[in-house]
This record gives C-alpha cells, sequence and structure tokens, in this order.
C-alpha cells in the first residue's frame, strides 16, 4: 500500500484532463492505497457549494480526503462556509509534510 | 549530525505567464520552514525565473510609479529564499538547464544559481529525501 497525495491545480470546468485525474486517484483509492488531494489555484472552484463536478463528488463520497489551499481560497473569495461538506481548509504546507513523510506527490 | 532532509524541485514555468510559479515559490517558502534543504532544477521557461536583469516597472493605466507598482520579480524572490536558508542553516541550491538559458539568452543570472543540465536533476533526485516535479500541465 503506497501514500498518494495528488496536487490538483486544474479545474473540471476548463480541462477534460481532469476526469482521468480524478479516476486514477479514485482507482488508487479503490486498490486500497492512501490518496489524499489538495486543491490549489483554479482547482479549488470544485470545491463550492453548488459547483457540479461529478467526479470530485464522488470521490468526497468514497471518503477520499480532500483539501484546499487556504491561499488559493482566499484569491477566490471563496470562504470556509462556501466548501462543500467534506472538504477540510489546509495549505500547501501539507505538500511539504507529504513529501518529507515519503509520500509519492503528483503535480495535476 | 545534520539530519534535515533535502527536497528537490523540478520545474519549468516561466515568471510573469501562471499562476503555477506562484504555488512553486510558495511550495519552496514551506520546505525552508519545515527546516527542508531544498534543491531547485529550473529548466525550459523557469530558467528566466534567476535572470537578473529583469527590471520592476510602473503601471501607467493604474496611475502608478514603479515604487507604488512594486511589481514582484522572481529574481528577488530566489534572493529572499537563499537569505532565509542562510538565517536557517539550511542549503538553498538553485541549477538552471544550460541548454534552455542559452535558447533563452538568458545566461546573466543572479549569483548562487548554477548551471547545469539533465544529469543535475538526475543527481538532485538521487540524493534528495524525495522530488516534486510541477509540470506545465
Amino acid at each position: 500500500m503506497s501514500n498518494y497525495l495528488f496536487i490538483q491545480s486544474q479545474d473540471p470546468f476548463t480541462e477534460v484532463r481532469t476526469e482521468h485525474q480524478f479516476a486514477l486517484a479514485g482507482q488508487l483509492f479503490d486498490a486500497g492505497h492512501n490518496v489524499q488531494i489538495l486543491l490549489v489555484q483554479n482547482g479549488v472552484i470544485p470545491a463550492r457549494q453548488g459547483a457540479r463536478s461529478q467526479h470530485l463528488d464522488q470521490l468526497i463520497e468514497w471518503g477520499v480526503p480532500v483539501l484546499a489551499d487556504d491561499f488559493s481560497l482566499q484569491q477566490r473569495q471563496i470562504s470556509d462556509d462556501d466548501l462543500k461538506d467534506n472538504i477540510a481548509v489546509d495549505s500547501v504546507d501539507s505538500v511539504i509534510d507529504a513529501l518529507l513523510d515519503g509520500h509519492k506527490v503528483i503535480w495535476n | 549530525m545534520n539530519d534535515r532532509k533535502t527536497l528537490t524541485f523540478a520545474f519549468m514555468d516561466p515568471p510573469f505567464e501562471s499562476e503555477r510559479t506562484v504555488t512553486f515559490f510558495r511550495l519552496l517558502d514551506a520546505a525552508l520552514e519545515k527546516d527542508t534543504h531544498v534543491r531547485v532544477f529550473a529548466y525550459e521557461g523557469a530558467v528566466a525565473l534567476a535572470f537578473a536583469k529583469q527590471s520592476p516597472h510602473g503601471n501607467a493605466v493604474h496611475g502608478r510609479n514603479t515604487e507604488e507598482e512594486a511589481h514582484p520579480l522572481t529574481k528577488d524572490w530566489i534572493v529572499a529564499l537563499q537569505q532565509k536558508a542562510r538565517t536557517k542553516g539550511l542549503n538553498f541550491e538553485w541549477i538552471n538547464c544550460g541548454l534552455c538559458v542559452d535558447e533563452r539568452g538568458v545566461n546573466d543570472v543572479i549569483e548562487d544559481c548554477g548551471r547545469g543540465g539533465p544529469p543535475d536533476l538526475w543527481r538532485y533526485a538521487s540524493q534528495s529525501f524525495n522530488t516534486l516535479t510541477i509540470g506545465t500541465r
């Protein structure tokens, strides 16, 4: 079992490849790996309540931990209260923590 | 005995183009905050991040002079990170891909940013505890 952190900078509304990126995260999670997703930059857009992102919503429903970068949220005036349930606010510190813990960190 | 870990970052975005550049520098700063040695391999457009002739400018549209505009320059961010690393007793190494530098004519780089090639990225990654590659897409 491996530990993965996906840094998700692309959003599903402008990048069709996002669907496949979320699919890979889901497949790894389904295979029993520890998977975590950190939304950064425009990647935080589907974190807003009401944003329609079937693939991200599915990951959240499955229990994949999803974090959203505080700086990226602030830039887009998205507050904690605007976020979907089960999305936690974090920062890029979590990337460094994952790297230092030896996790596989992948930039999308 | 220094048991601090080393992280390598590979980055290829040019300055003043993408939000990834800001996130990249935030990551470098966060690594130093966590007392981690940092190595950067800059290739393709990212070699211009350390270009010494970057110059701030005003913004006539908004009626601001150079000082008021305070336009951020990536070369200054690198210097700030170098200083931060020195203050904390950490290593902060930066190598630009030489071929990428020559292509773009950005040979004049700030101090302590070296010139190398893909074997340096291999060496960096091999000797580091972990590596993050930030692609353009």
